[in-house]
């Protein structure tokens, strides 16, 4: 068991986590409330572990310390929202900017700009200004959350491709990409479709 | 079945039109090449049938206009007996086929059947319209990213691109999408359109479809 590289900062983690998902929670009754329909499906959130945190600073040739981890690693604490329809995603993104004390730092929309192997997500890096102590001193002090946000067919797709990728040693490399990427077109054409449905349907109304 | 006259006498127009007609196709008639031109290009015709000499475009001018902007509708040519260098550059500016005249009408409508019945099989694989290609046989559809369709959203697609700028009416998508399918009315068309619309945006298509549920719809580039 190594120390743990969050040291001394671990309980202001934990707080500025709750507290993140405690407001993304809020705004998905508000939206129930108002529209009869969450704005996502399930939520899922973690702090990095230690292990994972250190390996990565050495990766990036930094020091393994809380400072690193905190301040030059933007993904210590790491959110996925999971929705049911492709505009959710953006109604997501909106409640998200909307957030008191929360700055966009990177904002990536792979849905819109597709990786070439075929992952769709929308990756938002934020800054939180919260009243604990960073490892810079400051307080309120800044940290910083990763949140990842698609449909459940996204999601699926990126679980499956990850499980084959990093569990086996996969041969026929070249065409079993192409058959993955040709899957992520097929989610992604169902999600569409889903999509038009829904805004028929509302549409009729 | 609709098809594309253009022969500059007006009896012998007169007669060929009543014939088709009477035979079950829709016909347009004009009587001069430019004319034809101006007619394929605000229309979609099944095949088109042209005279070689007429006022103002010749048939062959006329022809290798169409073609060269890309319409692969089938054309008949109309040629007088001894005119052998005519058929040839008629063949060779992109007509299918070709009638001696004076020619029996029986032959024309065997022709017309044979031409149409052809159809299927002249359209190329992989179309493209502004920065978005079409795969018809991987049914997929790509210009910045790339997204699966359907079967009959690729048909659909299809019929669009190869009609780029020219509005079609949903009797017309239906019945060349849909047609002999008895499960299904024209309302599918809108919700068909509705699917390859957001499947543009999803790709980031620099083309769009324009209209309305249930009225002419038309393929544009931004």
């Amino acid at each position: 068991m190594t120390d743990d590289i969050y040291g001394k900062y671990r309980p202001a983690l934990k707080a500025v986590l709750a507290d993140i998902a405690a407001r993304i929670e809020a705004y998905n009754e508000q939206e129930k409330a108002k529209n009869g329909e969450m704005a996502y499906e399930h939520l899922i959130y973690r702090i990095k572990s230690s292990d994972s945190m250190a390996e990565k600073c050495r990766r990036k040739g930094l020091p393994e310390t809380s400072q690193s981890a905190l301040l030059n690693i933007k993904d210590a604490i790491g959110i996925r929202i999971v929705c049911r329809f492709v505009d959710d995603i953006y109604l997501n993104v909106r409640y998200i900017k909307a957030m008191a004390g929360c700055r966009i730092v990177q904002e990536k929309d792979y849905i819109k700009h597709v990786k070439p192997n075929g992952y769709r997500s929308y990756h938002m890096i934020l800054e939180f200004t919260e009243p604990y102590e960073d490892p810079a001193g400051a307080n309120p002090g800044h940290f910083f959350a990763e949140i990842q946000i698609r449909t459940i067919a996204m999601d699926s797709w990126a679980s499956l491709e990850h499980q084959m990728k990093y569990k086996h040693d996969v041969k026929n490399t070249d065409i079993i990409e192409r058959e993955l990427k040709r899957c992520a077109d097929e989610l992604a054409a169902c999600d569409v479709s889903m999509q038009t449905i829904r805004n028929l349907i509302c549409s009729e109304q | 079945m609709k098809i594309l006259l253009a022969e500059d006498e007006r009896d012998m127009s007169a007669a060929v039109t009543a014939i088709l007609e009477h035979s079950g196709y829709e016909v347009d008639a004009v009587y001069n090449g430019l004319a034809a031109v101006e007619k394929a290009r605000e229309s979609t015709y099944d095949c088109m049938i042209f005279d070689i000499m007429m006022p103002k475009l010749d048939g062959i001018g006329a022809l290798k206009q169409l073609r060269d902007s890309g319409d692969v509708t089938p054309v008949i040519m109309l040629t007088a007996k001894a005119e052998i260098d005519d058929r040839i550059t008629g063949l060779d500016a992109g007509a299918d086929d070709y009638l001696t005249k004076p020619f029996a009408m029986r032959e024309l409508l065997a022709r017309i059947r044979s031409m149409t019945r052809r159809t299927v099989s002249y359209t190329p694989t992989k179309l493209s319209v502004g920065a978005v290609d079409l795969d018809v046989e991987e049914q997929q559809l790509s210009c910045k990213n790339s997204i699966s369709l359907s079967s009959k959203e690729t048909k659909l697609m299809k019929f669009f691109m190869l009609n780029v700028g020219k509005a079609l009416s949903t009797s017309m998508i239906f019945s060349h999408v849909w047609k002999n399918e008895a499960d299904v009315d024209e309302s599918v068309v809108w919700i068909y359109v509705s699917y390859l619309r957001k499947k543009l945006e999803a790709v980031n298509a620099d083309i769009r479809i324009e209209g309305n549920k249930g009225e002419d719809f038309l393929l544009v580039e931004r």
